[in-house]
């Protein structure tokens, strides 16, 4: 039957190239628009993955509800307690209670890969005149380089020139800028109320990303001693070595202290949600042109059951059956699909190369690669494939059955009158 | 073995319209018969249920033993594959295909298009179409049609051949060409023909005739 299928599809040539088309431009416009946003997916979530820590082990923050403390000032005394004005505010401890325990935990496990105590605080930096509040974190150095990617971004200096101690800063390029100073300058650190400290800076990064640039990285302990806060700890950075365990080992770990163990993919939540909604209109825009392309084939294919069916009764009358019928018009529809899905693959892998090629350098992303980004991931040609196959099948199917139930003796009939 | 046919009527459409009634006769292998009638006699519908491609309404149909009501309509195909041919009136060729492979392709069923090719050409050479074995059917005669169409129909050597009206499109010498091949067939491969036809003269060569009127059975010579 395939054999007889082609014929008919050489015999109309420019009608067969038309619905190809269809198919076509439906493949081309899928693999080129998940190119470029999964590309851009995958760029955001390597960054994501490459430059932060995986898994973040933060003092908890709690909420008092109005009933929080009845426990603490009653007991079991009354069974309900009336407060006025209720009890609000923050149980704060901003502080990981027995951050020794953890790294006892972390050192033990051969998930991970690295991790880090981490003091972040709240300071005034100032040089002569110009002053600047900022985010000073307090690390291991040299673990610090291996949980997150900030020793790549120096641009000058030495981040492991931190781990000496003695007062050592790296600082951002924005916050250098905003301070005016230079490599192995000193800058007086200091809180909102307390004595300044003079630091030396000994690295400056850029990442590309202004938050981050903003932002000063010092030894833990001298941190810890311009915070007034000795042995303290906020967060412990963890580095796995593979990055998709972070949800489960984050859910595990909460479980096992009183600290908010998060991964890199639930803080960063909100992108995720934006990638389903990108998935959404990625489906929705090429279904409805593969749709289409469907129609296209579902029209042909009725057409062409009409124009044959002197050919069905004649098949039928030598012997083919019913099921031959079905397949005869099945397969032109599926041919349809197949090449028009291969045809669309090769040239949307084409188009994927020369996009690639476009400068592109992509706004807040400074630091990307200066060109598009083209995801290759094979699961965009298998979809691809897939929708072009399932509507090529799903619009031949019923042409296809309809000509299986024809009767050759009607078709006789009707062509003898 | 043959063909048997007793107690056989045909109603058609709605409010039913009796096409046939009470039709039983026999046909024995090899035999040549011709049905005859006016139009409108029910000579087409016979032809059909004879020959499996329609179903009686009532009565009993055995080709070759079996009994068509209560065979599977797969096995009823393989059987008109392997043992029947069909020529109607109209030649109903696929034109997307060459006279040869229109002529091979009953064989293409059962994947015996190499087995059958060598016949199949023999088949054209013999009807006088040598050289036009290339062609497709909008490049042929009329009458090089139905010759196409006959040999497609007796490409799988089949044991019966049914055919309708297969000389109606055709003027007198071509159908005559046609009529010639139809009757060798018959004498030279003891192929059983039952064929309708409107022309007496051809009717006359067939060695039994069966005369409808009406949907009934009037002679049986
Ligand atoms: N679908 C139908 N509905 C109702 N009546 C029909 C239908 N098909 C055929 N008939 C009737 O059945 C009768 C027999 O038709 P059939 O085609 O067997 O005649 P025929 O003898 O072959 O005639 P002809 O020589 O013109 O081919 C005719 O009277 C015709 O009008
Ligand atoms: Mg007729």
């Amino acid at each position: 039957m395939i054999f007889l299928a082609l014929r008919y599809l050489v015999a109309r040539r420019r009608q067969t190239l038309l619905t190809l088309l269809g198919i076509f431009f439906g493949t081309v416009a899928f693999i080129s628009i998940s190119g470029i946003m999964l590309g851009f997916r995958e760029y955001i979530v390597g960054q994501l993955v490459s430059n932060s820590a995986h898994v973040h082990i933060r003092a908890r923050e709690e909420f008092l509800l109005d009933h929080t403390l009845d426990q603490a000032f009653f007991g079991q005394q009354f069974m309900h307690v009336f407060w006025d004005p209720a009890p609000s505010g923050r149980k704060d401890s901003a502080m990981v209670a027995n951050p020794q325990s953890w790294y006892r935990r972390l050192a033990a496990d051969f998930r991970v890969a690295a991790y880090t105590p981490q003091l972040t605080a709240s300071v005034i930096f100032s040089n002569g005149k110009a002053t600047a509040p900022a985010v000073l974190i307090g690390c291991d150095p040299l673990q610090q380089r291996q949980v997150t990617t900030i020793g790549d971004y120096v641009i000058e200096g030495s981040f492991a020139n931190l781990a000496a101690g003695g007062n050592r800063l790296a600082v951002g390029d924005d916050l250098k800028k905003k301070l005016g100073v230079r490599l192995f300058q000193n800058v007086l650190v200091s809180l909102a109320n307390g004595q300044p400290a003079p630091f030396k800076v000994v690295a400056i990064f850029k990442t590309g990303v202004q938050v981050a640039d903003s932002q000063a990285y010092g030894a833990l302990g001298d941190v810890q001693r311009v915070n007034r806060t000795p042995n303290q700890v906020n967060e412990i950075a963890v580095k796995l070595h593979d990055y998709t365990q972070a949800l489960g080992l984050a859910k595990a770990w909460s479980a096992l202290g009183s600290e908010t163990v998060e991964s890199w993919d639930q803080i960063n939540a909100n992108i995720f949600n934006i990638f389903k909604i990108q998935d959404a209109i990625r489906f929705l825009s090429v279904g409805a042109v593969m749709v289409v392309a469907g129609f296209g084939i579902y029209n042909v294919l009725t057409m062409t059951v009409m124009q044959k069916r002197k050919d069905v009764a004649i098949l039928r009358s030598m012997g083919y059956s019913a099921k031959d019928i079905v397949l005869l018009f099945f397969v032109q529809g599926l041919i349809l699909g197949l090449s028009g899905a291969t045809l669309g693959l090769l040239f949307g892998y084409a188009l994927g190369l020369y996009l690639e090629t476009i400068p592109f350098s992509g706004g807040p992303l400074g630091s990307g690669t200066g060109h598009m980004l083209i995801s290759r991931n094979a699961d965009i040609y298998i979809q691809a494939a897939f929708l072009a196959i399932a509507s090529a099948s799903i619009a031949s199917i019923l042409p296809a059955l309809s000509a299986g139930r024809l009767t050759p003796i009607e078709i006789i009939r009707a062509g003898a009158e | 073995m043959g063909i048997v046919v007793t107690g056989v009527g045909k109603e058609i459409g709605d409010p039913p319209t009796r096409i046939l009634s009470d039709i039983a006769f026999r046909i024995d292998d090899g035999e040549f018969v011709a049905l005859t009638g006016r139009s409108g006699s029910g000579k087409s519908t016979l032809l059909y249920i004879l020959s499996s491609l329609d179903r009686a309404s009532s009565g009993l149909v055995h080709i070759d033993g079996f009994d068509v009501n209560h065979t599977k309509a797969e096995t009823l195909s393989h059987f008109r594959n392997q043992h029947m041919g069909f020529v109607f009136q109209f030649h109903y060729l696929i034109a997307e295909l060459t006279a040869f492979e229109n002529v091979l392709f009953p064989a293409r069923k059962t994947g015996a298009e190499r087995t059958q090719s060598a016949y199949a050409e023999a088949l054209l050479g013999r009807f006088g179409l040598g050289d036009k074995m290339q062609r497709l059917p909008r490049q042929l005669s009329g009458g090089e049609q139905q010759r196409v169409a006959i040999a497609r129909a007796l490409v799988m050597k089949p044991k019966y051949l049914f055919a309708d009206e297969p000389t109606g499109s055709l003027d007198s010498v071509s159908g005559e060409q046609v009529m010639d091949i139809i009757r060798d067939c018959n004498t030279q491969l003891g192929t059983t023909v039952i064929m309708v036809t409107h022309d007496p003269d051809f009717a006359r060569q067939a060695r039994r005739q069966i005369h409808l009127a009406d949907g009934k059975i009037v002679s049986a010579a």
